[in-house]
Parts: structure tokens; C-alpha cells; sequence
């Protein structure tokens, strides 16, 4: 079926582009060269291909590209945009919350949709919003460290 | 996935227009996380999906009517349901169920009518709220119908919805002083599908249980509510012994089917056991019931 043109604000640039209605979130992002959204399970399991739309954190590999059209997309690669890391990616640095990083920036999405939503998490919180997201190289105790490590710093 | 035709109406009377009564490979849409995944197995391949999401926002509000009710919109993402106030307030069993059911990404994309349209037996939304005594309203091309939920579901993956309906709310009666739980149990990992999930609810006088509406899912090819289990239980003080009898009961009536969360008999033992575990877990409210 033919592609349809939506345009959106990525990462706070408004874009258009025309893309197919099989697409999902993570194919649109790929072709702005944002690599930072993985699509690992596909199935909404492991948390890698994290996005936040209109602020709130999907799985991109769940959510149909067009369904973009006229909302606000936020990326990883959008963490630092002011020249600083995040929060919560200094936190992940100083703790060493992963090895080979490929998990890292759904994790980081969601520990700041975690503080933005309970900026004081308990332990139950924690692994509420970070059950959905599957480390392999099994950093979860530095994860969750830096997770309250974050925390702090913010507050 | 296999290229297809998308629209997204505005209006649910354009929705309506937009399906076909007679064509399969048509399909409303709401969130699109459970269609979404058949579709990536290549077990549905549509030619035609009529997304809801722009559709009027009254059909994603929750409201409490007059008569204390809560009519939650068939498009209110399961996050908006986990977080409403009046859910907390008055059924701290569907907030628990919700809080466990998958993950926080799922539940801000999937919404309320396509867990119930979907006709998953594995979902956690259709046993809890068909526990609690949910209708499911439902619109066609000029028609509107209110069915208790449990007469929704018609087998495996399979519902009494039209091809051209569309369920637009489901209204949770107040519970009053009815005891609640819903456990389910998963067999292999703690975010898998479970292999069996039990919802009770019931009044409780003078330590006699009264009225239990019993509902089992996952292990049986629909949500099903357990009357043999359901007949112990009336009238009957709780103790051990007529907790192991509705347990037996409910192992005895239910339909199990065998599937990779475990075999039929293995479901059978879970669901004796669990039936139990359920009644003790709404008898005992004191009890936190978001992890168990």
C-alpha cells in the first residue's frame, strides 16, 4: 500500500516524511539515522526499542509509525540535547549500570519516565517501571542503583 | 508485516461504517499491541485496519455515574485505568491486577475494549472484570447492546461481536462489601502469559460466604465461570476443608487445555490449588495483593 506523508516533532525538530502503514516506530526512527530505539524482541518484552510519544514511554516496535502523525517523538539521542548528559545517564555512567549497553538507552528512558511520575521510587516502584526491560548482561543491581542514584541528584 | 490499508476515522459512526459486517481481513484497531503481534506472526494479515485512536476522546474518559457505577470508555488506555482515582478507591482488585499485567509501555498503549474484544483467554482485564460483574456496551451501524461481559466471549480468540460492532465502554457495578482477588499464576517467567488466572468475588455475613461469583481463565479455551465451585461456596463458613472441596470442584467442572504454560493436568492442580489461594487472598484484604 502506498506510503502516506505525516509530519512530527522529533526530538524537537518538526520533520515530515512519507512512510508505509506496516511501518512501526522503530523503522521510522532508522531513517532519520536514530539508532538509539532497537528493535530486539518485538514484542514489547524487553524494553530496547523504548520511545517516549507525547511523553509517554510505548515500544516502538509495537506502535505504527503513521500513528505519529501530529504528536511529539523523544528519543535516547535526545537526553543531552542541551550539551549535558541526563540525570539519569550520569547516574547509569557512575554506577556502571550496563556492560555491553545495548539494553542502556530503554533503561534510560524509563527510569526518566520513572522519576518523572514518582520522582521518590520505592524499591516496589522501581520494578514496576522496569519489569518490561531485559538486561542480558544482567547489570541489575547497578541499574537500580543508579535508578535511585538519579533519584537523588534530582532531587 | 504484509503491506495493508489503514484508516483512522474520526467519528465511531465512521468507524462503524468503515468495517464489514461479512470480511475477516478488516479489523478494528485500538491500541494494537495484542493485533499487532498476530501480525508480525503472520496469523492475521488484514487488508483493512480501522485504527480508533482519533475517534471523539469521550470514549477513552472513566467516569462514576449516578448510580456509583464506574463506565470506563472502550478507549482508556489500561494506565489511565491503573491510575484513576475512583479505581483505587473502590477496586483496588482491577488496580492490582493491572500493575502486573505486562509492562507499564504496554499498559499506556493498550486499551480497555481491545482486551475484551480480542477474546484472549490469557488476558488478565476479562476474568477480573467479569468477577466483578462487568456489562460490556456495544455499537453497531444504528444499534447499541449491553451484555454481562462474560457473555462476550465465545471460544478461543472468539466473541459474539459482529464483525462491523465495536465495544464502546464496560461498567463495573460498585462492589459495596464484596471481597475481591484475582491471582494469576505464570509457570514460566513472571511477565509470561499465565497458565491459569482465578478472579473471585463474594459477600461475607457472619463469616457465610454469600453470592461468589467464581472466574477462571488461561487454562480454559474462554473466561468461564466455575458454578460447581461457586455451589460450594454459598452459604458455607470458610475453613480448609470447604476450601479444598471447591478447589476439587473447580478442577472436576473446568475445560483445561494443555499449552506450552503447562499441561492439562498440571493447569488442573494449579487451578485446585489457586481457587483456594484466591478465597484466602480476598477473605485476608489486609494482604498486599500487588506481588504475590
Amino acid at each position: 500500500m502506498s506510503a502516506r506523508t505525516i509530519n512530527f516533532t522529533l526530538n524537537g525538530q518538526a520533520v515530515s516524511t512519507a512512510i508505509e502503514p506496516h511501518r512501526n516506530l522503530v523503522e521510522l526512527l532508522q531513517r532519520f539515522d536514530l539508532l538509539g530505539a532497537r528493535e530486539s524482541c518485538g514484542q514489547g518484552l524487553c524494553g530496547c526499542c523504548t520511545v517516549l510519544v507525547d511523553g509517554v514511554a510505548v515500544s516502538g516496535c509495537l506502535y505504527f509509525a503513521v500513528w505519529v502523525d501530529g504528536k511529539s517523538v523523544s528519543t535516547v539521542e535526545h537526553l543531552d540535547a542541551d550539551g549535558a548528559l541526563s540525570n539519569v545517564q550520569q547516574a547509569f555512567i557512575d554506577c556502571g549500570a550496563f556492560q555491553c549497553g545495548f539494553c542502556t538507552p530503554g533503561f534510560v528512558l524509563m527510569t526518566h519516565q520513572l522519576l518523572k511520575d514518582c520522582p521518590d521510587p520505592s524499591d516496589e516502584d522501581i520494578r514496576d517501571y522496569l519489569a518490561g526491560n531485559l538486561c542480558r548482561c544482567a547489570a541489575y543491581p547497578e541499574i537500580i542503583e543508579a535508578v535511585k542514584r538519579a533519584a537523588k541528584a534530582a532531587t | 508485516m504484509i503491506p495493508f490499508e489503514m484508516v483512522e476515522p474520526r467519528s465511531l459512526e465512521e468507524a462503524v461504517a468503515l468495517l464489514d459486517p461479512t470480511e475477516t481481513t478488516i479489523r478494528a484497531v485500538a491500541g494494537g499491541t495484542a493485533l499487532m503481534l498476530m501480525m508480525k506472526a503472520g496469523v492475521f494479515q488484514p487488508t483493512r485496519l480501522v485504527c480508533l485512536h482519533r475517534i471523539e476522546p469521550e470514549h477513552a474518559r472513566i467516569t462514576l455515574t449516578e448510580a456509583g457505577e464506574l463506565r470506563i470508555g472502550a478507549m482508556a488506555s489500561l494506565s489511565e485505568v491503573e491510575k484513576d482515582s475512583n479505581v483505587a478507591a473502590r477496586l483496588p482488585v482491577l488496580k492490582n491486577a493491572l500493575r502486573r499485567l505486562s509492562n507499564p509501555r504496554v499498559r499506556n498503549v493498550a486499551r480497555v475494549g481491545g482486551a475484551l474484544a480480542h477474546g484472549d483467554p490469557h488476558m488478565d482485564l476479562p476474568p477480573v472484570l467479569a468477577a466483578l460483574g462487568a456489562r460490556v456496551t456495544i455499537n453497531g451501524p444504528n444499534t447499541s447492546r449491553e451484555l454481562p461481559l462474560l457473555e462476550l466471549f465465545a471460544g478461543y480468540y472468539e466473541t459474539v461481536l459482529e464483525k462491523n460492532e465495536l465495544i464502546t465502554a464496560v461498567t463495573v457495578p460498585q462492589l459495596h462489601d464484596r471481597k475481591s482477588a484475582y491471582i494469576k499464576v505464570t509457570s514460566r517467567s513472571a511477565d509470561d502469559w499465565p497458565a491459569v488466572g482465578v478472579a473471585v468475588t463474594f459477600s461475607l455475613h457472619d463469616g457465610v460466604l454469600r453470592d461468589p461469583i467464581v472466574v477462571v481463565s488461561a487454562a480454559t479455551e474462554k473466561v468461564t465461570r466455575l458454578a460447581g465451585a461457586e455451589q460450594v461456596l454459598q452459604g458455607a463458613a470458610i475453613d480448609d476443608a470447604v476450601l479444598r472441596r471447591a478447589g476439587d470442584a473447580a478442577a472436576a467442572e473446568a475445560s483445561v487445555l494443555a499449552d506450552a504454560h503447562g499441561s492439562a493436568a498440571y493447569k488442573r492442580e494449579l487451578l485446585r490449588v489457586y481457587l483456594r489461594r484466591a478465597v484466602r487472598q480476598a477473605l485476608d484484604e489486609s494482604t498486599p495483593q500487588v506481588r504475590q
